[in-house]
């Protein structure tokens, strides 16, 4: 079976006008699978935003090929969605209009698209909230919008760039254990990038770490922790060794990341 | 509810009044029993409460503010047609904003009133003159307040748009137009001033009516009454223009207010 996604050998450099280079990407190499739930960490700036946004279409590798059941990926399209970090929502639209818009981009009728949102409304808790703005609601809120929106026209993929650090720590357990049950029920794959190894460990079916700048995939591990989770296996023995397994390949770029900056 | 509870809801209109009724009751006191009121040089609110009557019900004001209203009309939709689209390419393109910033800038922190006598000469008396004089004073707040807005568009909601396949089309109508809005409503307050200078200096210079013609005349043959009486119809104008663009902004960007009140 050909992998949902297959990135080969990505490799890309920024070249800033009037400013050194900085290489972002080196040949790196990642299959997923379908309906595979696979966190990214990394440290910052690693270049894991990027590999997103090659996924995403937004930006072209230099050299390398990023594929999508089978077939190279030119530029934005509906298999794909992202949930960003800073959320990104229109601040002039609603709750609703914000979660029709990627079918209001697709050119689906008003009648279709309302009835389609509001589904999401409900499945992401906003019910209520459908004509409020943004700035009306807390973080978590905004990011369900978020999720809705990226979840509204219903994509294979969902890319996720550090959807909950921007919340508080325990919206983002909530928002953690929300995801997965969405995860369990539409079957998406999902590629998380964040900072957190205990979000990752928690998440994933496997844990991509990616190397200090530029990035390359330093090691894959996966996670065997039975499904559903729950959170109390976050307490378990099992959970802290696997934490403290990523945690030893990330130290080691940590500090490669710290030589490379002078700190 | 207390009456005190009352005062507290209302402070700023109560305190507003109150300041703009004691003004006006001072000045009548002050001229009616302090200071004996030399008519040719300067006037009360009473007399001019009887000329404003006076204008109102039979003078020649209604038409004058017809005639000016027209002029600032035509004057005002050119800054918003030329201005927008000027401002619009100088916020996208860095380039062209480098090579229009300078002439705009010193044209827009010049008197350009003076060069009143000039379009008089060049475009003859009426309405042609003072159109362009509202046009020129109004269109720069309109090129720069555009340019600053969408030079603020996040660049991330752009990414968002362009994500969920928004072509360029979708970038400029769902991003930058919404987030360049109040932007541009701001820059239509500071317009309306700067169009109503606009109006009054065409209208000293060369003209045969208007409100600023009324004022100028007025203001010659020593009706000093008058000459108030449409310097405040001219105040309720603005006041009332510049409330109207805020009730404006309310309805176009209602995200804004809440944001604003943070």
């Amino acid at each position: 079976m050909v992998p949902c996604i297959q990135a080969k050998d990505i490799t890309l450099t920024f070249k800033p006008k009037n400013r050194d280079p900085v290489a972002a990407l080196k040949s790196l190499t990642l299959d997923v699978s379908q309906g595979e739930f696979v966190s990214i960490v990394g440290p910052s700036g690693c270049g894991k935003s990027t590999f997103l946004n090659i996924l995403l279409g937004l930006l072209k590798p230099d050299t390398g090929e990023m594929r999508l059941n089978g077939k190279q990926i030119t530029g934005p399209g509906q298999e794909r969605a992202m949930v960003f970090q800073e959320f990104g929502l229109l601040p002039w639209r609603t709750v609703l209009a914000n979660i029709e818009l990627g079918l209001e981009l697709k050119g689906i009728q008003p009648s279709v698209r309302r009835e389609r949102a509001m589904e999401l409304i409900k499945m992401a808790g906003l019910i209520g909230f459908e004509n409020h703005y943004p700035h009306e609601l807390s973080g978590g809120m905004k990011q369900r919008v978020g999720l809705a929106r990226a979840l509204a026209t219903d994509p294979e993929v969902l890319l996720m760039d550090e959807p909950f650090a921007a919340l508080d720590a325990q919206t983002r357990d909530l928002m953690q254990a929300e995801l997965l049950q969405i995860w369990d029920r539409a079957k998406k794959t999902v590629i998380f990038v964040t900072h957190s190894i205990e979000e990752a460990a928690y998440l994933s079916d496997r844990v991509v770490v990616i190397s200090a700048r530029p990035g390359r995939t330093k090691d894959i591990i996966k996670i065997h922790l039975p499904r559903p989770r729950d959170y109390e296996m976050r307490l378990s023995p099992e959970f802290n060794e696997i934490k403290a397994g990523i945690w030893s390949t990330l130290k080691e770029e940590l500090i490669t990341k710290r030589a490379g900056d002078g700190v | 509810m207390g009456f005190k509870e009352k005062y507290y809801e209302y402070q700023r209109p109560i305190l507003g009044m109150v300041s703009v009724v004691g003004l006006v009751i001072l000045w009548e006191l002050v001229f009616t029993y302090l200071i004996p009121l030399n008519p040719f040089f300067f006037t009360k609110p009473s007399l001019i409460a009887v000329a404003f009557r006076e204008q109102i019900f039979g003078g020649s004001l209604w038409s004058d503010l017809v005639i000016s209203s027209k002029a600032f009309i035509w004057g005002f939709s050119l800054a918003i047609i030329v201005g927008i689209p000027i401002g619009a390419v100088m916020g996208w393109r860095r380039r062209v904003e480098y090579t229009l910033d300078p002439f705009l800038t010193a044209l827009y922190a010049s008197p350009l009133v003076a060069l009143a006598p000039l379009l008089i000469v060049v475009l003859g008396v009426g309405l042609v003159p003072k159109v362009f004089l509202v046009f020129l004073l109004a269109v720069f707040p309109f090129i720069f307040n555009t340019a600053a807005g969408v030079r603020a568009t996040d660049r991330l909601l752009i990414n968002v748009v362009r994500s969920f396949g928004g072509r360029e089309k979708d970038l400029y109508l769902k991003v930058i137009f919404p987030s360049t809005l109040p932007y541009i409503v701001a820059g239509a307050r500071i317009a309306i001033g700067r169009g109503i200078v606009g109006i009054l200096v065409g209208e000293f210079y060369a003209a045969s009516e208007g409100i600023g013609f009324a004022i100028s005349r007025f203001g010659d043959t020593y009706m000093l009454p008058e000459m108030f009486s449409a310097i405040l119809v001219l105040m309720i104008v603005a006041v009332a223009l510049t409330e109207g663009l805020r009730k404006l902004e309310v309805v176009l960007a209602p995200w804004r207010v809440g944001q604003e009140a943070r």
